[in-house]
């Protein structure tokens, strides 16, 4: 099953040509090229806009406690996708990968957060890819 | 089981409308491409509806209609801006200072610009037709409201600038709102490519509903300053999903756009 369910994943990871919603440029903020996956604790949710965030503790590379800021679409176009405030829980154990921030450590655009109990949340960049207008953009 | 029904159903909520991210690819695969995804409408072919006078009603909510990341996209195929010299220039350095953009600070969009949120129009406030104000209730940024008078009013002698400028609509034969604004500052750029325009600029929409399920904003925009001629564009807006409403999107709350990239706010440098 867990195999299927991580095909599925890989699928959805390549669908590709998703319609963003941020207010802000991806590029200007965050690497594309530049990414990053880590397993922490979830430390705080904040759904607020212009995006949502979350906090994970987690370790770096030397065993000290660091705490990334994590951002996620508006709450919005979460909601719009299914998510809640309450999604995302202070104590839940996850892996998050995306990209990491141009200038700033610590910071990222999350693109995928599973959880420990096999959940599957689609976190979002911070493109600002808009959505099929119908004819012309 | 359950955690492959979760798939299906994530599955079914990404089908994404048929664009590309504007920013290409990156290591993990087209940027943008989870979860913001918007849940594609339905194709409704049939003629809109009608308000009790006859016009066109331009009730639902509405995604587009405007420029995001181009506004040269809404020219007619094989033209160009016809931008002065003064405007290629301004482009040039916003190019190189794309963080400038008010709109990443949470500053309106303007106008004929347009956001991946949606808008919702009021046209009809007293039932019986046509109201004396129409408004354009907007979500996203930066949840703001814009204003046009139907009252036959003129456009005031003199003006103080601002976002969304002086606006005064009327109908012709009940199929097509027509929106002439003035007043405008130049703050807003058209789109996040920094298209600019002067405190002259003048737009001229002309917003039909030609289906259900699709409306059409062509607007000749004028500016003297930074253009040689007027020109025309044309963007269409997507009606949404059934059940989906206008939520609330305060931009100001926690904006820590600048922080990740390093960029500071163009309006307190």
């Amino acid at each position: 099953m867990r195999a299927k369910f991580g095909a599925l994943l890989a699928v959805f990871s390549l669908m590709g040509s998703g319609a963003a919603i941020a207010h802000h440029s991806f590029t200007t903020e965050y690497d594309g090229t530049k990414t990053f996956n880590i397993k922490g604790t979830v430390s705080k949710v904040e759904w607020t806009n212009p995006h949502a965030r979350f906090y994970v503790d987690t370790t770096d590379e030397s065993g000290k406690m660091v705490t990334w800021n994590m951002e996620l679409a508006s709450p919005s176009a979460l909601a719009r996708n299914g998510w809640t405030s309450r999604t995302l829980k202070v104590g839940d154990q996850v892996t998050v990968t995306g990209y990491a921030a141009k200038v700033a450590q610590l910071r990222g655009d999350a693109r995928s957060v599973v959880t420990a109990d096999g959940r599957s949340l689609f976190g979002g960049a911070s493109d600002d890819g808009r959505p099929d207008s119908g004819q012309q953009q | 089981m359950r955690q492959l029904l979760v798939a299906i159903a994530a599955c079914a909520m990404v089908v994404p409308f048929a664009v590309q991210a504007q920013e290409g690819r990156g290591a993990l695969g087209t940027i943008g491409a989870l979860g913001q995804e918007v849940k594609k409408p339905p194709v409704r072919n049939e003629p809109a509806p009608r308000l009790p006078d006859g016009t066109v009603s331009f009730d639902g909510l509405w995604v587009g209609g405007g420029p995001v990341g181009d506004i040269a996209q809404g020219l007619p195929k094989g033209e160009k801006l016809p931008l002065k010299p003064e405007g290629v220039k301004l482009m040039e350095y916003r190019a190189q200072h794309e963080s400038d953009d008010p709109h990443v600070w949470c500053m309106p969009m303007g106008i004929p610009r347009s956001t991946p949120y949606p808008f919702r129009w009021v046209q009809d406030i007293t039932g019986g037709g046509v109201s004396a104000h129409m408004f354009q209730l907007h979500e996203g940024n930066i949840h703001s409201y814009r204003q046009i008078f139907m009252d036959g009013r003129k456009h005031p002698a003199e003006l103080d600038p601002t976002w969304f400028g002086h606006s005064i609509g009327h109908w012709e034969n009940k199929d097509t709102l027509v929106i002439d604004t003035v007043g405008f500052n130049d703050k807003f750029w058209f789109d996040r490519k920094g298209t600019p325009h002067s405190e002259q600029l003048h737009t001229i929409e002309r917003w039909t509903r030609p289906r259900m399920d699709t409306m059409v904003n062509t607007v000749t925009i004028e500016d003297p300053v930074y253009y040689t001629k007027p020109f025309t564009v044309t963007f269409n807006a997507r009606l949404q999903a059934p059940g989906d409403e206008l939520m609330e999107y305060i931009c100001q709350e926690n904006d820590q756009y600048g922080q990740a990239g390093g960029h500071q706010n163009p309006f307190f440098k």
